[in-house]
């Protein structure tokens, strides 16, 4: 009853307009749907990053565990783990410019999986450990290493990313 | 058991980095990659500051430790290092390296004078 009362004036053929500064307010299935697409598009890239960091922090923790670095030794673990992960970071990024990828795979590969795999605070405390043991030179050659070996083959998997079809 | 928890505590810190380094490079509205640099600067003086404490040698700091290596990253840093200009060997790119790395070994080694 009240709500054909409430319908603004139809024409013949049952279609009406709607007046012009009638604000729309959405109908309650609408709105929780819409709550459940801002969850989600909140949670989804979260979830993604979690479930990459699984992996990258996994294989990460695997290569310590398997060539641990002995006491004033030179950290070849973590040198390795970040070099990798800077040439896989460029190629996967370059592949990701290149064409589609899946939802999320931002998140996952790039954010979660290289970027928990690769480690600066690691870095740092290796850095920091070599020059207390009087092993400077070690330090430097490390920091170096790490640099230069980490831009290079960032640029070396970005090329191979874009010449690869 | 140490390499699931180690494992979970990545994780847990790559997403708490996806959530810091995002918020701040939104706030900033720079072309400057700083939510990286806040991430990393942030990540290296609480492992120094942990590592201080015992040398990782209990489970507790140890899975820290692990929750920070997943927090801070360098893969981004390098490609974030390689986009800001058109060769490395230009100033941004070089200033991008340096105000990471310099501060990042001094507060690591600030944060484990501390605690050590």
């Amino acid at each position: 009853m009240g709500l054909a009362a409430n319908r603004p004036p139809g024409r013949a053929d049952g279609s009406f307009k709607r007046r012009a500064m009638s604000p729309p307010t959405p109908p309650p299935a609408v709105r929780s749907h819409r709550i459940a697409l801002t969850l989600g598009n909140r949670l989804g890239p979260a979830a993604a990053v979690f479930a990459g960091g699984l992996f990258g922090s996994a294989a990460r923790t695997g290569i310590g565990y398997w060539s641990p670095t002995s006491p004033g030794g030179f950290p070849f673990a973590i040198l390795a783990t970040n070099l990798v992960g800077s040439l896989l970071l460029g190629f996967y990024l370059a592949r990701r410019e290149q064409g589609v990828s899946a939802r999320w795979s931002l998140q996952f590969w790039g954010i979660g999986m290289l970027g928990s795999f690769t480690t600066f605070s690691a870095f740092s405390l290796d850095v920091v450990h070599l020059v207390q043991d009087q092993r400077t030179l070690t330090a430097v050659l490390y920091v170096f290493a790490s640099l230069v070996g980490g831009l290079g083959l960032a640029l070396v998997g970005e090329r191979t990313g874009m010449v690869l079809r | 058991m140490t390499l699931l928890v180690a494992t979970l505590a990545g994780a847990a810190g790559a997403v708490l980095r996806y959530v810091v380094s995002g918020v701040v490079q939104r706030r900033t509205r720079s072309g400057f990659p700083l939510g990286t640099l806040t991430v990393n600067l942030s990540g290296a003086f609480l492992l120094g500051l942990v590592a201080g404490v015992d040398n990782l040698e209990s489970s507790t700091t140890l899975a820290t430790a692990a929750f920070l290596a997943g927090f801070t990253t360098f893969s981004t840093w390098m490609i974030e290092t390689l986009r800001l200009g058109p060769s490395p060997f230009r100033l941004r790119p070089i200033a991008n390296l340096l105000i990471t790395l310099v501060p990042g070994v001094i507060l690591c080694a600030a944060g484990y004078s501390l605690t050590n």
